[in-house]
């Protein structure tokens, strides 16, 4: 198992993947923190829930980027053949699963660290130069850090469950945005009388670990208990399908 | 190429009864919806032989060493190397090494860290992917992206990582594809060096004037069915060329 992971860690470092999905996620981050503290009117920028709502865009991008990282881990593999000399070296494919998902694991946490750290730093930064007073304390920034870690540490075990069971790279990509972009936000919306199970969704359980929305969302140990459950059942699925599937 | 052939040194014969064969296909099926892949297909491949796995395009060739190999289950029958199904090898790497026809790379990834790679998770050590770059002659290209390279420098970065583990079986999938003729005189050459040590080859070809020249035993299928396997120089009479043999059988000839 050792072996197969640091194999897995040699394909990260390898190719320029990695480097570019995160500066890519950087930039998000501080587009999107500093046009909201920024941009938006004071008085919505005045109480605690929003400011974490602002600042918890770290989260949610170094969520959906991990999540892209994951499912490269398969989609790649699967699109330029090397799944073939993978799963040629190691045929028991639950361990490459395994492997994938623990170097995930452990890249998603930094992205979420990182992603999280710099939310906050500059969504602070930028409130405090307008002069807006910071509503939300030192214990707040920790859960808004350390919750990005786990929510994004976790999403990316989703995105490598999902791309195993899906394979294909396009499909795969535009199924996780479009679910963190679109789907998760028509349920907000209360779209079909929908609104009350938005909680226990698994891009509301990880905004729900940074902290954020406390009177929706549910409370950070809750959604972190609930998204790992989300990301064990993602990878045990994604584990059996490959394994039981032809490799194309 | 042609000199480190004669440097590689010996292969040590593998352990055990050296005449048990080393690939046992029987009555291997393969169905696709209403497509029969591979249908009732029996042979078997024994040491120190390389094996010519013959047939049109489309008859099967792939899908047979895709079920060999275990990246795909067979419907019904069974293909063994080594007498177990290939995904329940101990040490695949070390007794099989294969070459599939699309040349498996990232283009994003060196040569070198693709092999590396394959190594770490193989538990081989690192000196043995210089070896193998050196052999394959892309010691100077190995620090460059695949997307760089020709596709004979891909098929020999897929060779070179099929040696890795110094099999005792070796898969080639259309492995001229590609390659100019200096490098299919090498392949040849390395191919009876790696015979003569005991060790099996099995490659599958369409190109029957170059498998002519490589191989001693041939399977020839055609729409997944085997329609002769043997000894090559029992099967081709005299005046009579391996093509000939090829064309009567598929129903090719004019």
């Amino acid at each position: 198992m050792k072996a197969v992971l640091s194999a897995e860690l040699l394909k990260q470092r390898s190719t320029r993947t990695l480097p570019g999905v995160f500066a890519a996620m950087l930039g998000l981050v501080l587009l999107a923190v500093l046009l909201h503290t920024l941009g938006l009117p004071a008085r919505d920028l005045s109480t605690s829930s929003l400011q974490l709502m602002v600042l918890g865009r770290g989260e949610f991008l170094a969520a959906l980027f991990s999540a892209i990282l994951g499912a490269l881990s398969i989609t790649a593999e699967i699109r330029h053949g090397t799944i073939r000399p993978t799963f040629l070296v190691t045929p028991r494919r639950g361990r490459v699963v395994a492997a994938k998902v623990s170097v995930s694991v452990l890249i998603g946490a930094g992205f979420g660290l990182v992603a999280g750290a710099v939310a906050a730093a500059a969504g602070t930064a930028a409130l405090r130069a307008r002069g807006i007073e910071m509503q939300i304390v030192g214990g707040d920034y920790v859960l808004l850090v350390a919750g990005a870690a786990a929510a994004a540490a976790l999403w990316a075990v989703i995105g490598v469950g999902v791309s195993a069971l899906v394979r294909h790279q396009v499909p795969t990509l535009i199924g996780i945005c479009a679910w963190l972009l679109f789907v998760e936000g028509l349920v907000a919306g209360d779209v079909g009388g929908l609104g009350s199970v938005r909680r226990f969704l698994p891009g509301s359980a990880a905004a729900a670990i940074s902290g954020q929305d406390p009177g929706t969302l549910l409370a950070p140990a809750i959604g972190l208990a609930l998204l790992a459950l989300y990301a064990a059942a993602a990878a045990l699925a994604g584990s059996i399908a490959i394994s039981r599937r032809d490799v194309g | 190429m042609t000199k480190r052939i004669d440097e590689l040194g010996t292969h040590t014969p593998p352990e055990g009864g050296a005449r048990d064969p080393v690939v046992t296909v029987s009555s291997l099926t393969k169905r696709y919806g209403e497509i029969l892949a591979v249908d009732d297909l029996t042979f078997s491949l024994h040491p120190g032989t390389i094996t010519g796995f013959l047939g049109p395009n489309g008859a099967g060739k792939t899908t047979t060493l895709r079920l060999l190999l275990g990246l795909a289950e067979p419907t019904a029958g069974e293909a063994l190397v080594f007498g177990r199904r290939y995904r329940e090898l101990d040490d695949p790497a070390r007794r099989v090494g294969a070459v599939l026809e699309s040349a498996d790379c990232h283009p994003g990834r060196s040569g070198r860290d693709h092999l590396r790679a394959l190594a770490l998770a193989a538990e081989i050590p690192p000196d043995r992917v210089e070896e193998v770059l050196e052999l394959v002659e892309l010691g100077t290209a190995a620090s460059r992206r695949v997307k760089t390279y020709s596709l004979g420098m891909r098929q020999r970065l897929g060779l070179a990582a099929a040696l890795l583990g110094d099999p005792e079986l070796l898969v080639l999938d259309e492995p001229a594809n590609g390659l100019d003729p200096a490098g299919v005189h090498w392949l040849r050459r390395f191919l009876h060096w790696f015979a003569e040590q005991g060790r099996t080859v099995l490659v599958s070809s369409h190109m029957l004037a170059e498998a002519a020249q490589t191989v001693d035993h041939v399977v020839i299928i055609d729409r997944g069915r085997r329609l002769a396997s043997g000894r090559l120089d029992e099967l081709t009479e005299p005046g009579c060329t391996l093509e000939d043999v090829f064309l009567g059988l598929t129903g090719g000839a004019s």
